[in-house]
Order: C-alpha cells, then structure tokens, then sequence
C-alpha cells in the first residue's frame, strides 16, 4: 500500500481526502435542504441514504441541523482531483434535481454507464487496485481466481498484477448484469480469461476476490456464501461508510443498494462461513483476507 | 548511458527496439514494472511493459481508429472531459480507453461523424 499512499500525498494526503469526502457530504446536504428536503421524510432512496449517512458523520445534527464544515485550504489530493469532480457532476450539482425526481428521471442508463466505466478505470481507483491485489492479496501466488461481480475494468488490473510478477494467472471474472457480462465477454476473447455470466456457471478456485461489490447486491449475504462455496480463500475490499460516505450516494444515483459499515462487512462474512486469516485495514477501505 | 530492447511488433511481426534508460529502470523497480509506448520501424504503436531489468513483459497494439473526426459535446461531464479529450487526442490506447469512449459515444458525451 506504501505506493497507493504516496500517489495519495501520504498521510497529510489521506487526512485532505477524507476532509473533502466531508466537505462534499455537507455541500450535498446543503443542496438537498435547499432544494426542499425534509430531514424527517426525505423524498426518496438517494436523498434518504445521504441524510442518513450525513447523521451518522456527524454532518447533519439533532433538529436537522447542518453542521459548519470549512472547505480545506489546501487542494485535494491531485491523484483523486478526478474523482471529487465526479462527486459535483454527479452528486452535489444535481442534487436538486434529486430532490424532485427519482435518479432515473435525472441520469439515462447510457449516462449510468459511462460515469460508471469513467469510476472504475480512473487511474486513482486502478493505482487502488493494483496496489492491494499486488501488494496485499498477492493474488499472484494463486493458480485459480475468481473475480466476483468483476465489472470491466477488475480483471484486467488482476491480470496485470499476475503479468507483473511473471505469474500465469487463470481467471474467471463473474458478473450479473447483462451490459457489463456483453462487454467481459469481449475483453476476455483478446485477454485470455473465462467469463461467468450469472451464478451457475461456477466451478472451483484457489481464491475469490470480492472487490466493493456487496453495496450492488441484493443479498450480500448470498454473494459471500457462493464464494464459500467455490473459493478456498477470499479477499475482501469493501468501501464503508467510515471512510468514504458520499461514495455511496453517488453509486445510488448509478444503481447501487446499501451502504455498510466496517462491522456490518465483517459480520457478514464470518456469518457466511468465513473465518478471517488477516485483517489489513477497518477503513477507509475495509480490506481482509479469509478463509 | 541506456541500452536497447528488442520486441516483436505485435501488428506486423517486424523487429524494433527501444531505449531503456536508468530512469526507466529505476521506476520500474519502483513500481514493479512500467508502461511505454514505442513504434516499430513500420510506424505501428504498441504498448510496452517493461520490467525492473529491462526486459519487455508484453507488446500489445495500439488502436488508433478513435482519434478521427469525434468531439466531446456539452453534456460530457466537467470531470471526465480531461479524459476522454485525451482519448481522442491519443487514441484509444487501453481497454479503458476503448470502453470510455464507447459508452461516453452512446450517452451523448462525444459525436464522431
């Protein structure tokens, strides 16, 4: 993670991103009470999560009360400049029209896409990646991986990370939605891996990686125990809301569920069978090994 | 002083070769290994990977049909504009590129005629 953190500035880096990711949270709130909101009976889904997740950083108070807080003074980190600007576009500078209409109405599903290839191949989250599966997981040392609800941009960080360290790496990247499963299926003719598409099409792998999944699912629950079933071991890396809040209002805008907490995380994994062989961080970013 | 590798050329199989510099070195051990994009004597662009010795991991084409013709209209995003302008500036290089423009062409963000 050494290399993550110094393209994030370090230490003063992290504690910059996590003062903009409340920063952000506040000017979202803002916008939502201006537009209209209601604290008591928010309007919808979106702006529901973003009061909620606003009340438990302190954000929103007691009486719906927003609470002072200052725009950093300095930038942000620059490696992340990308994705706060993606929080405005997507979250904040919309947010009234949120207010008024449910996200569909705001954002197409073509639009959805787009923000959500532009969110997974941004070089910060790729550094991201990269930086875990190498240096953490070591997803190198396991002959058979299984990337579940992979996305497209996933399994080619995990191949590279394999090619990286000279390793022949067999994936099979799993997805449920239709659109991304079209689009595996073509980077896997050319990249030399197999594709799932939905549930049943799995067989047996050294490792399962579940890389900030769970908020799309309908049943986290399900998702953890199927890798019990077909993995070995798991590596889990999940955003929670003690690090990243406003993260999990802008993928609700692009269809995601829930949002957890480090301990929610935890539970549901041990409850789903695993036992957990190292725990590498709580938050920002919950990240675990299991067995 | 810097010393050569040499690669296939992943479009026409001719011989090429590129320069590797102590810096290059010095952060591919840094990094595990670095990226590179080198043409071969027929003018194809590859991608290489390079690792912490020199020696060249992977050779993988450049797409180049993306640049022609496309702008990025007002509905793109202020937040990804810098991206996909470099996009159609350079080509589609990588996979993420590739995908990017497809889906920023079907949401309206870039016009190609």
């Amino acid at each position: 993670m050494r290399e993550f953190m110094q393209i994030l500035g370090g230490s003063r880096g992290l504690k910059l991103f996590m003062q903009y990711e409340r920063y952000k949270l506040a000017a979202a709130v803002r916008a939502a009470l201006e537009c209209g909101a209601e604290c008591r009976k928010p309007p919808n889904e979106v702006v529901s999560l973003l009061f909620s997740i606003a009340k438990r950083k302190g954000v929103l108070k007691e009486g719906c009360q927003l609470a002072h807080v200052p725009e950093p003074k300095a930038p942000p980190p620059q490696a992340v400049e990308e994705y706060f600007q993606l929080i405005d576009d997507l979250v904040v500078d919309r947010m009234c029209e949120y207010v008024a209409k449910p996200p569909s109405d705001v954002i197409t599903s073509e639009e959805a896409l787009a923000y959500y290839q532009a969110l997974v191949s941004a070089p910060f989250y790729v550094a991201f990646r990269r930086a875990i599966y190498g240096k953490l997981a070591k997803l190198y040392k396991y002959r058979t991986i299984l990337d579940i609800g992979a996305g497209t941009q996933d399994p080619l960080d995990i191949l590279d990370v394999c090619e990286i360290h000279g390793a022949r790496c067999e994936l099979t990247a799993h997805e449920v939605d239709q659109r991304i499963c079209a689009d595996l299926e073509r980077l896997a003719s050319k990249h030399g891996f197999n594709v799932a598409c939905g549930w049943e099409r799995l067989g047996n792998y050294d490792i399962a990686v579940v890389q900030n999944v769970l908020h799309w699912a309908t049943d986290p629950l399900k998702v953890l125990m199927t890798a019990r079933r077909h993995a070995k071991n798991m590596f889990l890396s999940q955003g929670v809301v003690e690090g990243s809040g406003i993260v999990f209002v802008m993928t609700k805008v692009l269809g995601s569920i829930r949002s957890f907490t480090w301990k929610e995380v935890e539970a549901l994994a041990r409850q789903a069978g695993w036992r957990m062989k190292r725990r590498y961080a709580k938050y920002p970013d919950y990240l675990a090994l299991f067995a | 002083m810097s010393l050569a590798a040499r690669y296939k050329c992943p479009v026409c199989n001719a011989d090429a070769a590129v320069a590797i510099t102590p810096e290059l070195l010095r952060e591919a051990a840094e990094k595990g290994a670095v990226r590179m994009l080198a043409r071969c004597p027929r003018g194809h662009a590859a991608v290489l990977t390079i690792d912490q010795y020199g020696y060249i991991r992977s050779a993988l084409p450049v797409r180049e049909n993306a640049r022609q013709d496309c702008e990025i209209t007002e509905k793109a995003p202020t937040s990804i504009r810098p991206r996909l302008a470099a996009v159609l500036e350079k080509g589609a290089v990588t996979e993420a590129d590739v995908l990017l423009l497809e889906k920023a062409k079907a949401a309206g963000w870039v016009i190609c005629v």
